[in-house]
């Protein structure tokens, strides 16, 4: 004889597997408003972010830097804005993937999906990246041995390395073990004064005229109406969408935090300020300091644009250059094994849809992490930078600018889900605005934004200036990822149709699916 | 409501998992209790910084959970029809953790968890889980050996007793464990010896210190069958356990007294080394001052 009792009261939460969906796995209530602003500016690692994306935004928009910076949140925050909104009214099923296939169905819902995993799995691949230069450039700075740094330019060495780093993330992320809340607090804090030192000693280097070459401050730096022309603009703001990648999930955290009503909004608001002054600040101190052209330090410099303050950060700073290395690399290095999360997951999520084939919907019964999933993230995100490591000249940009694309594609394509989704819902002011307007002018952006840079990045001279058979190299990457992901689709839907038949997610709107507010 | 004896079981869906449902099982037939078959999952961290933030949402979380219950009647079906189990699925910040509320709020008399199951040879070798509870515990904790199986009946019961302070509590412990069952009960004590010397004075020393333990217990048990003593040497503890022979339908007691530094392993030295070598399923029972009394 056996019996379920259902258990109630005490400590531990049991479930019975009568009663859905429950919440009881979330720690209710954990975060303040300090603990989430922490959290927003730990999703966007503002140290790796700045010296993956400085150098590839100046080649597309010269001094407009901090302008770009500024408008570049603007199609973010309108496509967050619909994210909360359909993370509110479907919090079981918190992805791209499952809430573009609600809406849309599952061809679409499939290729969002895609879009979400090839942007996730390339920012691993150049997260890697950047810690493997971070990692020689630091082993030199200790050993005072400068030629130590150049072995990041052997390719083999470099690719090794990279693996070395993948498979140690890969498997703290399937371990399921999670940075703790103080070392959270310690890395952020960390990058942060680093940062603020950079740009400092930065601005104390051009007043005292050492700096490399000198650039006069200019208001029309802000200006955004004066960049040359609609490509680099495109360029650009596609470049800052990258910078503020992460920022939205402030916006979706709810029960976690101590008053779901308040504190999401005003920490995604605390978090934009802190980010938006420590952007402008070092990209207005990297500016003056470094000026735009092609010299050794310049911004110009295709061979430093990968990876600015592997460059800056000796000039800059000197002796104390290190700390830079261990800011970058720290932030790297966490976001890199955090970073595995979001595919692995999503992966899963597909698998278990039959989207995907069973054995990404596999569950480690021991750590209970997606375990098939993040393997193959840490392979294919491996495979992708030694694929590109051989093929480009400079693999970090042009990783950069094809990833700016895919977080286009996947992002526009969840704000007109949300837009598509709610059609029956646009009660009153608040809901045409938040449901409608915003993820609609949001989506049209990244749309024009990802048509442009698809249509430029076929020019050979796009990017890093790689190209094959005269096609820019981020073109065909793009394609390739693109063509890649539908090919897959068709395999996926001949071996198994169910869910291209609508039989494991069912498509919708919002009062089909009974959310109504 | 009338407390249910019963154990928690520390439940994966792996060979370890299945152990530990096995020596439940076994633990349950002979002492009439219920299991607890407990699932820990890991509280959903929001403070994961993925820059994909959105998916590490519920949504992850319903499949996890989905998951778990599927794994949790897995075990259930492990359970033979004599055996009452229910099932219960916990979330915590840590297994050990998890597994420690479930047996304070189930009221339960011992934790069941297995080995690490990279033991060789049969042989005990403790798992991080195992190993953080043995340190935690209030009640005893069972250790079941890597592929064990329930016998019908367990027959034996073999107490590995030391002449430390605490081995009352220990004879405590197995009073009420043992407390009108029909099972033979075994006392042993281990001692070590230089290869090839004979030291009859401590044999003889353990002989003594046996009658006090056999006066001790039996003025106080109620267990039906044979008690037997025995001193088992060796040049080493294991190769004392090793001397001694052991049946497949046996379990081994030993006491444990949480020591003063927190960091400190729980289990002592002699008791640690006795694991490796032993190839039944060993109750640790926790003998220091704080030790919960048994019911």
């Amino acid at each position: 004889m056996t019996s379920q009792t259902p258990y109630s009261g005490g400590a531990p939460d049991t479930s019975t597997r009568t009663g859905g969906l429950s919440e009881k796995g979330l720690s209710a209530g954990s975060i303040g408003l300090l603990g989430a602003t922490v959290i927003g500016i730990s999703c966007i690692a503002p140290a790796y972010t700045l010296t993956a994306s400085l150098g590839p935004t100046v080649a597309a928009v010269g001094t407009q830097l901090p302008a770009i910076f500024l408008v570049g949140f603007i199609p973010m925050l309108l496509v967050a804005l619909g994210y909360r909104e359909l993370n509110n009214a479907m919090p079981d099923a918190g992805t791209s993937f499952t809430w573009a296939t609600r809406a849309f169905g599952p061809w679409l819902g499939w290729m969002g999906g895609w879009g979400l995993i090839v942007a996730t799995v390339v920012v691993l691949s150049n997260l890697a990246g950047v810690a493997v230069d971070f990692f020689y450039l630091m082993l030199a700075q200790l050993f005072g041995n400068p030629d130590l740094a150049d072995l990041t330019n052997n390719v083999v060495i470099n690719v090794v390395t990279c693996l070395v780093f993948m498979v140690a993330a890969a498997y703290v992320s399937y371990r399921g073990m999670e940075t703790t809340k103080a070392v959270q607090y310690v890395l952020v804090a960390f990058q942060l004064i680093v940062l603020v030192w950079f740009s400092v000693a930065a601005l104390l280097q051009v007043s005292d005229g050492t700096a490399f070459d000198s650039l006069a401050f200019s208001a029309d730096w802000f200006n955004p109406f004066v960049i040359p022309s609609f490509s680099a603009f495109a360029a650009g703001v596609s470049l800052s969408i990258f910078i503020f990648w992460g920022w939205d999930v402030t916006l979706t955290m709810n029960e976690e935090t101590k008053n779901p009503k308040t504190t999401p909004g005003r920490a995604a608001t605390l978090t934009v300020g802190v980010i938006f002054a420590l952007y402008l600040l070092v990209a207005v101190a990297t500016l003056m300091f470094s000026g735009i052209g092609a010299g050794e330090f310049g911004l110009g410099n295709e061979e430093i644009q990968g990876n600015v303050f592997a460059a800056l950060a000796g000039p800059v700073m000197g002796p104390f250059a290190i700390l830079m290395s261990l800011a970058v690399l720290s932030s790297s290095a966490a976001s890199l094994q955090s970073t595995f999360v979001g595919p692995a997951r999503t992966m899963l999520s597909m698998g278990h849809y039959k989207a995907f084939p069973k054995r990404f919907a596999s569950i480690s019964p021991r750590y209970k992490s997606p375990a098939y999933a993040t393997v193959m993230a840490g392979i294919v995100a491996w495979g992708f930078y030694a694929i590109m490591r051989v093929l480009s000249t400079d693999v970090l940009t042009d990783t950069i600018l094809t990833l700016g694309m895919m977080i286009c594609f996947y992002y526009g394509v969840t704000a007109f889900a949300c837009v598509w989704y709610f059609r029956d819902a646009l009660h009153g002011p608040r809901a045409i605005l938040l449901k409608f307007l915003a993820p609609l002018i949001g989506g049209v952006i990244l749309l024009v934004i990802f048509a442009t840079t698809l249509f430029d990045s076929m020019n050979p001279d796009y990017g890093s200036g790689s190209n094959i058979g005269g096609v820019g190299l981020v073109f065909i990457l793009a394609m390739v990822l693109f063509i890649g992901g539908i090919v897959l689709m068709l395999i996926q839907r001949s071996v198994n149709p169910a869910f291209f038949q609508g039989k494991t997610l069912t498509q919708g709107s919002s009062k089909e699916h009974g959310h109504m507010e | 409501m009338t407390r249910v004896a019963n154990y928690v079981v520390a439940y994966e869906a792996t060979e370890r998992g299945n152990d530990t449902v096995e020596l439940g099982v076994a633990l349950a037939r002979l002492t009439h209790s219920e299991l607890r078959l407990c699932l820990v999952l890991p509280h959903h961290s929001p403070t994961v910084p993925g820059r994909v933030g959105a998916v590490s949402s519920p949504d992850y979380q319903a499949l996890l959970e989905e998951q778990s219950l599927e794994w949790l009647e897995q075990g259930r079906a492990l359970v033979p029809d004599d055996v009452v189990a229910t099932t219960h699925l916990l979330y915590a910040d840590s297994t050990t953790e998890g597994l420690l509320q479930a047996a304070r709020t189930f009221g339960s008399d011992r934790i069941v968890v297995g080995a690490s199951r990279r033991g060789l040879m049969n042989r005990f070798t403790i798992g991080s889980v195992a190993n953080a509870l043995l340190h935690a515990s209030p009640v005893p904790v069972a250790l079941a050996p890597r592929g064990y199986k329930a016998p019908a009946q367990l027959t034996r019961i073999t107490c590995a007793i030391g002449t430390r302070p605490g081995w009352k509590t220990l004879l405590d412990s197995l009073v009420a464990f043992s407390e009108d069952l029909t099972v033979d009960l075994r006392f042993v004590t281990l001692v070590e010896v230089d290869a090839g010397r004979r030291h009859p004075v401590e044999e003889t020393e353990s002989q003594t210190h046996l009658a006090g333990v056999l006066e001790y217990f039996q003025s106080r048990s109620t267990a039906h069958g044979t008690i037997t003593t025995e001193v088992a040497s060796g040049h080493s503890v294991e190769s004392a356990v090793e001397a001694l022979d052991w049946q497949p339908s046996e379990v081994a007691f030993v006491g444990s007294s949480r020591l003063a530094q927190p960091t400190t392993i729980f289990l002592g030295i002699t008791a640690h080394r006795m694991l490796h070598a032993l190839p039944v399923p060993l109750i640790v029972v926790p003998t220091g001052t704080d030790a919960r009394k048994p019911h």
